[in-house]
């Protein structure tokens, strides 16, 4: 395809070249013949002025022998071919050629014609009109001009032969030139002109071949083995955009093509991976709980009277002990398949606490985990469904009893009214670019709330990014790394309006370069460092409310700790450091549920020293919802 | 219960599983509670202990008609009865589902004799409560 391209735009710009050269050549070559001609005409007709004023005396003395030998001497000049003189009747009277004196010419041909046309001489031609073009018997190619002799009163008075003194012309003076010298210069004017149209006609095709190669055939190619790569699966393939023509552009719309290509299939993956959590859940609860049910009866019904065969028992228990396991882990699934809104009452947390606390109770001894209780008196009612949140902090709870150490195990829940700070706990519900679009992309959640969708350009390379709409966090997820240290562009992933901030605020006071902000509708804007790993971000709005107060219930353990790829993974679905005990469900089902409620989960861990998990709920909901 | 007349039954277990309905009689049977079993809407509705059981435990998903629809029917049929609803797709929907159709108590699968008899013994108590549920 691409020699087709090549071989059809170098065929055409050579025809065209050709045909422009062609007819260039043809018209040169024309003038220059012209322009010889009459520089030729010229001094023919110069040449037979002199002639004429050489021979005045000779004539006006009727020295005929000395004309004849005038004209012999002229008729062997370099270049001319004949001298000749006519007289009124068109007889030779003089010729370079002797044998033609005394021969007579019709005044119809073809020299006399320009004269004699209608009957009736006429003395004032121009060069040309004298001149004539013509091939003699030989085939010789000349030039013949004629020039009349005009009747003078030397030439009437003169005594030796009488000239009426009433003719006005007497003779005509003819002198031919040889074209030779000039048909052999325009043959290699010509002969130049096709050379110089050959060598054009390469230079040009070859400077095409080059250009098209370099403007079209390699960045089509380029385009057409990235799509080939895109095709084959590699969406992180990207096309350098170097050219700045339609080409250019077609390489940046691919890269945007390709970049969003890459963030729908995340988006699709973490989709299908919930979707395919909930199908799983509906049909293994449907499925395994039947058979479930009568594992549980029988075993539960023999356990019960196995009396005093303890082997039996033990055996009897395990039995018991497994399928309830199991019965947990199809509940774990159903709740994380669920996703309801929570039915709000006002409730005493503490009460809630206090509920979750019994339930485990007696695990948490089972395991020799000491478990406090630390609950503040006097804290408002929230507007929460008891329910779940008793199902989040049960999960807490055995979490940190799982993860207490065996030996000097301690889990510590408490309870207590705090005021945070905005950063980390105000959220971008609401973002817009200078135009108006809406950036909130509600089909990717960074930590369960939906993320602000931008465009970023880094080291030339364009990418989807989605900001962490929690104020003061920077869980961004970028479609595309970037070096630590450069500093990107931001824009708005629709109109692309850039999201720089050029007034005089919108510099970052810790390093120094720009900023990049988003509006949020009645609430001023927010502001972020363009320097890639500079973690500045600013809402003035947000930070000039001061604190704020929540609720917070805290669990906490005295156990290892865990690492940074962890607490990464924390909230991710299926993710457990439990191994073959845990469904990997709890904690995602625990952050969706005070998601919900508008609350946040943090966490903070400590190597060796333990994890503290703290969920916090606003005051506002109850405040407006109670 | 031992003044019952002969033949009369009290609990009557409606689930199309096989495994479920010989688990719950064995449990039910054993506490002295007589049972009879249907294994699906049309079995349970024409079953002639339905008119005098005392209580029906009524599987949420059967094969031949929703259980929603049979609990609606037994709630017409005998507005006094008390009906557990047995189900192992347990989500809240179901759960206001069940309760709405008429259940007494809902009662997600599976479970072990001591969860069975209590929601049965609370069932069967004169001044149970409209709706209950267990987890």
């Amino acid at each position: 395809m691409t020699s087709r391209i090549d071989t059809q735009i170098i065929l055409a710009v050579g025809a065209v070249t050709a045909l422009t050269i062609g007819t260039l050549g043809v018209l040169v070559v024309r003038a220059h013949r012209a322009a010889l001609i009459a520089e030729l005409q010229t001094s023919a007709d110069q040449l037979s002025e002199t002639i004429k004023s050489a021979t005045l005396h000779d004539m006006l003395a009727n020295s005929r022998e000395n004309l004849q030998r005038q004209m012999d001497t002229i008729g062997s000049q370099r270049g001319i071919r004949n001298v000749r003189v006519y007289n009124k009747e068109g007889r030779i009277v003089f010729s370079s050629d002797r044998s033609e004196v005394g021969r007579s010419v019709d005044k119809r041909a073809e020299a006399c014609y320009a004269c004699h046309a209608a009957d009736r001489p006429l003395e004032h031609l121009s060069i040309t009109a004298r001149a004539r073009d013509f091939r003699d018997t030989d085939g010789a190619h000349l030039l013949g001009i004629i020039n009349p002799i005009a009747n003078q009163p030397s030439c009437s008075e003169a005594s030796c032969h009488a000239h009426s003194p009433e003719a006005r012309v007497l003779g005509v003076l003819d002198v031919s030139m040889s074209l030779a010298e000039v048909d052999r210069n325009i043959r290699l004017s010509q002969i130049r002109m096709a050379g110089i149209a050959t060598v054009a006609i390469v230079a040009a095709s070859l400077i095409l071949f080059w250009l098209n190669r370099r403007l079209v055939v390699l960045p089509v190619q380029t385009l057409v083995s990235a799509t080939r790569r895109v095709a084959e699966g590699d969406l992180a393939t990207r096309i350098p955009v170097t050219a700045r023509h339609e080409l250019g552009d077609l390489a940046r719309a691919f890269n945007e093509m390709v970049a969003r290509l890459a963030e729908d299939q995340r988006k699709i993956v973490q989709a299908d991976k919930l979707a395919s959590v909930g199908r799983l859940a509906a049909g293994v609860a449907h499925e395994i709980n039947n058979p479930l049910t009568g594992v549980l009866t029988y075993a539960s019904f023999l356990l019960k009277r196995a009396g005093d065969q303890p082997e039996l028992r033990a055996d009897l228990e395990v039995i018991v002990r497994e399928t309830k396991r199991c019965r947990e882990i199809v509940r774990g699934l159903l709740d994380f398949a669920r996703q309801t809104t929570p039915r709000r009452q006002p409730t005493d947390i503490n009460a809630v606490v206090r509920h979750a606390v019994s339930i485990v109770t007696n695990e948490v001894a089972l395991r020799h985990v000491e478990l406090a209780v630390d609950l503040a008196q006097g804290l408002p009612e929230l507007a929460v469904e008891a329910d779940r949140l008793e199902q989040v902090f049960v999960n807490l709870l055995v979490n940190a009893a799982d993860a207490a150490p065996e030996e000097g195990g301690r889990v510590t829940i408490s309870s207590r009214q705090v005021n945070v700070p905005a950063a980390g706990h105000s959220r971008i519900t609401s973002a817009t670019c200078p135009k108006g679009c809406d950036l909130i992309d509600p089909t990717l959640r960074i930590r369960g709330v939906p993320a602000i969708r931008v465009l970023r350009a880094c080291a030339g390379r364009e990418a989807i990014l989605h900001l962490d709409p929690t104020y003061g966090r920077f869980g961004h997820l970028a479609a595309e790394a970037c070096d630590e240290g450069l500093l990107a562009d931001f824009a708005c992933a629709r109109c692309r309006t850039s999201l720089a901030l050029t007034d005089a605020g919108g510099v970052c006071p810790r390093c120094g370069a720009g900023l990049f902000g988003v509006n949020v509708p009645g609430a001023g804007q927010v502001a972020w460092c363009r320097r890639i790993g500079c973690h500045f971000t600013l809402w003035e709005a947000e930070e000039q409310r001061g604190l704020r107060a929540v609720v917070e219930i805290a669990v906490e353990d005295n156990g290892r700790g865990m690492t940074g790829a962890e607490l990464a993974q924390l909230f991710e679905p299926f993710f457990t450091t439990k191994g073959a005990r845990g469904t990997g469900l709890g904690l995602a089902v625990s952050w969706g549920i005070v998601e919900s409620h508008g609350g946040t989960i943090d966490v903070v861990s400590e190597a060796e020293r333990g994890t503290r998990f703290a969920v916090r709920l606003p005051l506002t909901v109850a405040a407006r919802e109670a | 219960m031992s003044d019952r007349p002969a033949g009369a039954c009290d609990v009557l277990v409606i689930d199309d599983e096989a495994v479920v309905r010989e688990g719950v009689t064995r449990v039910l049977a054993a506490d002295g509670l007589a049972v009879a079993t249907a294994a699906d809407t049309a079995g349970g509705l024409v079953h002639p202990a339905l008119a005098g059981c005392r209580l029906v435990l009524c599987d949420l998903m059967l094969p031949d008609r929703s259980g929603l629809e049979l609990l609606r029917e037994l709630r017409r049929r005998r507005p006094e009865l008390p009906l557990i609803a047995i189900t192992g797709y347990a989500t809240q929907d179901q759960m206001e589902a069940a309760e709405s159709a008429g259940a007494t108590l809902f009662l997600p699968k599976p479970f072990d004799e001591d969860e069975l008899l209590s929601a049965v013994r609370r069932a069967l108590e004169p001044g149970a409560p409209p709706f209950a549920r267990r987890r």
